[in-house]
C-alpha cells in the first residue's frame, strides 16, 4: 500500500485561521484596520481548508485527512467565531471616534453639571482664573478634558 | 477635569472615595460624549450609554493641542502639557 501524501492544505488553513486571530488580538491596540488583515487571513484559511477537504474526500487513497480535515475545519470556524466576538467587543467598548476633534481643531462647546449640581460650560472652564501655588490668581494655560467610562 | 455619564451623586461618591481635587462633570445624557464622538452605547455596567476613554489637552482658546484615545498615559500628557507655554 502506498504511503499517503500529507494533506498540507488542511494544516496550513488551520494555521492561517489561528494566525488571523492572533494577529487581531495582538495588533488591535496599534491599529483598528488590522481587522481587514485578519479577515484576509481568514479568507486564505477558508480557501486552503476547502481545498484540503476536497482532496481528502475525493482521493482518500492518495491524501490523508479524512478525519483530521473536518476537525481542523471546525476549529478554524471556532477561531472565526472568536474573532467575530472580539470585533463586536472592540466596537462596543473602544469607540473609533472618527469625528472626535483632532489636534489643531476647536474642541466642541458643551454644558454639563458638576458634582454639586452647578451648570458648567467649557468656555467657563477655559477662562476661569484659579489661584496658583504662589497664591496669585491666573487664568489656566490649558485644560485637560478627560473622558472616562464611569465609576463602578 | 474629568467627564463621564455618571450622575452628580455618583461623581461625589467617587471624589470622596478617591480624594480627587479636580472637577468631575456629569454628562448624564451623553450629549458632550456624542459631540466628541466617543459614545459606547449600552457599554455601561448597568447598560447605560457611556463615553470611551479619551483625553484632550486644550489651550485657553479651546483648540486641541494633544489628544489620546482609548488609553490613559500620564507621562505622555505631562510631556504635552509642557509644550503649552
Amino acid at each position: 500500500m502506498n504511503k499517503k501524501l500529507w494533506n498540507w492544505r488542511l494544516w496550513a488553513g488551520f494555521g492561517a485561521s489561528l494566525l488571523a486571530l492572533l494577529v487581531y488580538i495582538l495588533l488591535l491596540q496599534t491599529t483598528r484596520s488590522i481587522f481587514w488583515g485578519s479577515l484576509a487571513l481568514f479568507a486564505v484559511s477558508a480557501v486552503l481548508l476547502i481545498s484540503g477537504l476536497k482532496r481528502a474526500s475525493a482521493q482518500p487513497q492518495v491524501y490523508r485527512g479524512k478525519v483530521a480535515g473536518p476537525i481542523l475545519t471546525v476549529l478554524g470556524v471556532v477561531a472565526l467565531g472568536v474573532f467575530g466576538w472580539g470585533v463586536y467587543l472592540a466596537a462596543k467598548y473602544f469607540p473609533a471616534a472618527l469625528h472626535a476633534p483632532q489636534v489643531g481643531q476647536k474642541a466642541p462647546e458643551f454644558v454639563t453639571v458638576d458634582s454639586h449640581g452647578n451648570s458648567v460650560a467649557l468656555a467657563q472652564l477655559l477662562s476661569t482664573s484659579m489661584t496658583n501655588s504662589s497664591g496669585a490668581a491666573r487664568t489656566p494655560k490649558g485644560v485637560l478634558l478627560v473622558f472616562y467610562r464611569g465609576y463602578w | 477635569m474629568a467627564i463621564s455619564a455618571d450622575s452628580p451623586e455618583e461623581s461625589r461618591d467617587l471624589i470622596r472615595k478617591a480624594g480627587l481635587s479636580y472637577p468631575l462633570l456629569s454628562d448624564g445624557k451623553a450629549e458632550a460624549i456624542r459631540h466628541y464622538d466617543l459614545l459606547c452605547p449600552g457599554a455601561g455596567v448597568d447598560g447605560r450609554d457611556i463615553g470611551g476613554t479619551a483625553e484632550f489637552l486644550l489651550d485657553p482658546s479651546g483648540t486641541v493641542r494633544w489628544r489620546s484615545l482609548n488609553e490613559a498615559n500620564a507621562e505622555k500628557f505631562v510631556e504635552a502639557a509642557k509644550t503649552l507655554n
